[in-house]
């Protein structure tokens, strides 16, 4: 479960050009289930996902992640809970690593160097034997029909491809919850509904998904559980399904 | 202990592969690199080392040599003078030297003239220098013009061995009365003295009453003449200024084209691994991996190389820098010493700067939160 | 093969042979007498002051011999003897000498 608080967040804050991308947003998002973010651009989805998966701070309010108990926190409290708002960036990103994966919207992986490197590169620095997790993102590729590119350079690969590297990659980690940002935005219909039966076997698995979209393939999806329509920063309805 | 080292080890493999990205660029960088550091390291060794050998094959020099000024020129020395300085207290001997050069115009090249007791008149005994020059042999005529331009033979009694070339390459050696005659050298006059002293710690009070004694004539000492090799290759000299100028400036350029900062592409990319969970420690740990892979290899590569080079080789490259217009030039093997100060201190030139160079302008980039590392 | 492995392999090679290079240098100290012996004995006998580097002029050839006049006393525009003249200095003059 991850319970936002009154969370706003500014840019350029006290100077003439200040921009609030989220203000004041109350949300609890339930494990194991599919939520949707949805709104135009420029709503503050994309800024809202950045907070909750640890790659910003809130200019003020509270994000707390319960039940995660992440194992590079020595001491937790009892019922694992976690306010990730005031951890130092030490922490942080040992929760990013392994309670996250983010699938960007642009994909984000890195020119010049093979797909199975962008699949590894989140593991590389936790210093887990390299057979293992190597085999683990070979495992993946395979998965995503993909392991045929395997040591092509990541620029050879067409957009779908590309795609279906960067949720491989956001897998490596075996993260609880798995974040999209307009995922289907460079996707044609076929490959969006492919998209939608992925994210349908994570749920399966137990993980919890959020993504942002203004797709309807995505936020009509029966696979959506919760949708939570946003709009100049703030959340402006809610359907929740039971 | 495992994990860091499976760390540091994933974090060289995606420097290695960024280092890939740009393969012509980098290869050629790294190649410039090891050539400098080559130079560097092999003009250290030789110098070192033939400094080293100057000094263990002077250490018999005479005590003392007593040259006289005229006109503030040299000039040579009455020999009354030397009874004069052996009467003086702690002198144990003196030994008039007498020798010259003698330029032989068919092939250009100088020779020094010596004598010695022990040489038979009208033979010589040559350096191996000189015998390689003329293409001379034992027993082979050698012709000498005298003062007045009249031909003299000498027979070639001896050739001096090939490893006295250091010192003895251009050497021949001829008996007194010879030299004397072939140059008209003014009678009862020596080129200078040797002179040798009983108590090495009076060798400057010896020189200060020799002084006193005869105001035109220059002591020079033995501690003098082996200071004169230890400020031979004189990083102030001029060539080796410019050299050292020219590794100094490389460095600088190499560093400086990582230190102007990163690309938006570079700072991107950092963002991108953040978002991924690298830490800023991963960061900074692959940035100084992407610039000690190349510094470490161009060090260990170049200073490999100039070791063989030099100690090998012969630094044979060298020779046609040193040998400049000099007919004779001496052929020799120096024996391998290694300085390990100097050593450390071009590991330092090299390799710390050219980290630091790739870590610093990363620094900003690396803290960033990843979010603001993309965007920006 | 992982490149670091390539890597680390490359880089040990060369450490190796550096080290063995320097023990290399390090032993020959014991032999330098003998090496040297055909220099030092013709040296000593002669009473030899300099090494025979540069023969150009008598300078470069004697350094230890020469004075601040000695290339002047060459040519009267003391022309320039290259690279010997950069590279060799002459003799620093003793406080209290000539």
């Amino acid at each position: 479960m991850i319970e936002l608080a009154h969370v706003t967040k500014s840019f350029n804050a006290g100077r003439s050009n200040q921009f609030t991308a989220v203000s004041d947003v109350s949300l609890a998002i339930r494990p194991g289930r599919v939520t949707v973010l949805k709104g135009p651009s420029g709503s503050g989805k994309t800024t809202l996902l950045t907070l909750i998966g640890c790659m910003a701070r809130p200019t003020s309010g509270r994000i707390v992640l319960r039940g995660l108990r992440p194992a590079c926190l020595a001491t937790g409290n009892e019922t694992g809970d976690v306010e990730i708002t005031s951890l130092p960036e030490r922490f942080l990103t040992g929760i990013r690593r392994t309670t996250f994966g983010f699938i960007f919207q642009h994909f984000n992986l890195v020119k010049g160097i093979s797909v199975l490197e962008n699949v590894m590169l989140p593991a590389y620095p936790i210093g887990v034997n390299h057979r293992v997790f190597r085999n683990k993102a070979l495992g993946l590729l395979e998965l995503f029909n993909i392991s045929r590119h395997a040591s092509a350079p990541i620029d050879w690969l067409s957009g779908g491809e590309m795609q279906r590297v960067a949720i491989a990659r956001s897998l490596i980690n075996d993260p609880h919850v798995i974040i999209a940002d307009e995922p289907t935005a460079h996707l044609d219909t076929r490959l969006s509904r492919e998209f939608m039966e992925i994210i349908g076997s994570f749920k399966g698995e137990g993980k919890t998904i959020l993504i942002a979209s203004h797709d309807p393939i995505v936020f009509e999806s029966p696979l959506a559980d919760a949708v939570v329509e946003m709009r100049d920063g703030g959340i402006t309805g809610k359907t929740d399904e039971p | 202990m495992n994990r860091s080292l499976e760390r540091h080890r994933n974090i060289i493999d995606f420097a290695l592969s960024s280092l890939l990205r740009r393969k012509g660029k980098n290869i050629s960088l790294l190649m410039v690199y090891t050539l400098i550091v080559f130079l560097v390291a092999a003009i250290m060794f030789f110098t070192h080392a033939l400094k080293r050998e100057a000094s263990l094959i002077l250490q018999d020099a005479p005590d003392m040599v007593v040259q006289r000024m005229v006109a503030g020129r040299h000039d040579p020395i009455p020999i009354n003078y030397g009874k004069r300085i052996a009467a003086i207290r702690g002198v144990s001997a003196v030994r008039p030297r007498v020798w010259g050069y003698y330029y032989e115009p068919v092939v250009g090249a100088n020779y020094t003239m010596m004598t010695s007791d022990s040489q038979a008149q009208g033979t010589v005994t040559i350096g191996s220098g000189v015998a390689r020059t003329l293409r001379l042999t034992d027993g082979d005529l050698m012709t000498f013009r005298n003062y007045n331009g009249v031909p003299t033979l000498f027979q070639v009694q001896k050739i001096m061995p090939y490893e006295s070339e250091l010192v003895a390459a251009d050497l021949v050696v001829t008996a007194e009365s010879d030299l004397r005659e072939l140059f008209n050298f003014p009678r009862g006059h020596a080129t200078d003295l040797a002179v040798t002293v009983g108590n090495p710690r009076e060798l400057t009070t010896v020189a200060a009453k020799i002084v006193l004694l005869l105001p035109d004539t220059r002591p020079i000492l033995r501690s003098e003449i082996l200071r004169t090799y230890d400020s031979i290759f004189d990083w102030r000299g001029g060539m080796m200024i410019v050299m050292l100028s020219i590794a100094v400036l490389s460095f600088v350029i190499f560093a400086w084209d990582k230190a102007t900062g990163l690309s938006a592409e570079e700072r991107k990319e950092i963002g991108i691994l953040k978002s991924l969970g690298w830490e800023t420690t991963d960061v900074l740990l692959l940035k100084f991996w992407e610039g000690t892979v190349i510094s470490l290899s161009a060090f260990l590569v170049g200073v490999i190389l100039a070791y063989g080079h030099v100690f090998f080789f012969s630094a044979s490259l060298f020779e046609h820098a040193l040998k400049g217009w000099a007919i004779l030039y001496p052929q020799f093997k120096l024996v391998p010493v290694v300085d390990g100060g100097q050593l450390a201190i071009l590991f330092f030139l090299t390799v710390v700067p050219y980290a630091v160079a790739t870590i610093i302008p990363s620094w900003r980039a690396a803290t960033l939160d990843p979010d603001a590392a993309m965007r920006s | 093969m992982r490149k670091s492995t390539l890597f680390i392999f490359f880089t040990s090679i060369n450490i190796i042979f550096l080290i063995l290079l320097m023990l290399h240098s390090w032993t020959s100290l014991r032999t330098v007498g003998a090496f040297l012996r055909p220099c030092t004995d013709i040296a000593r006998e002669l009473q030899l002051t300099d090494l025979c580097l540069f023969t150009e002029a008598r300078y470069t050839r004697n350094p230890s011999m020469a004075d601040l006049h000695a290339p002047f006393q060459d040519h009267p525009l003391a022309l320039e003897h290259f690279p010997s003249g950069s590279l060799v200095t002459p003799l620093r003059v003793r406080p209290g000498a000539l």
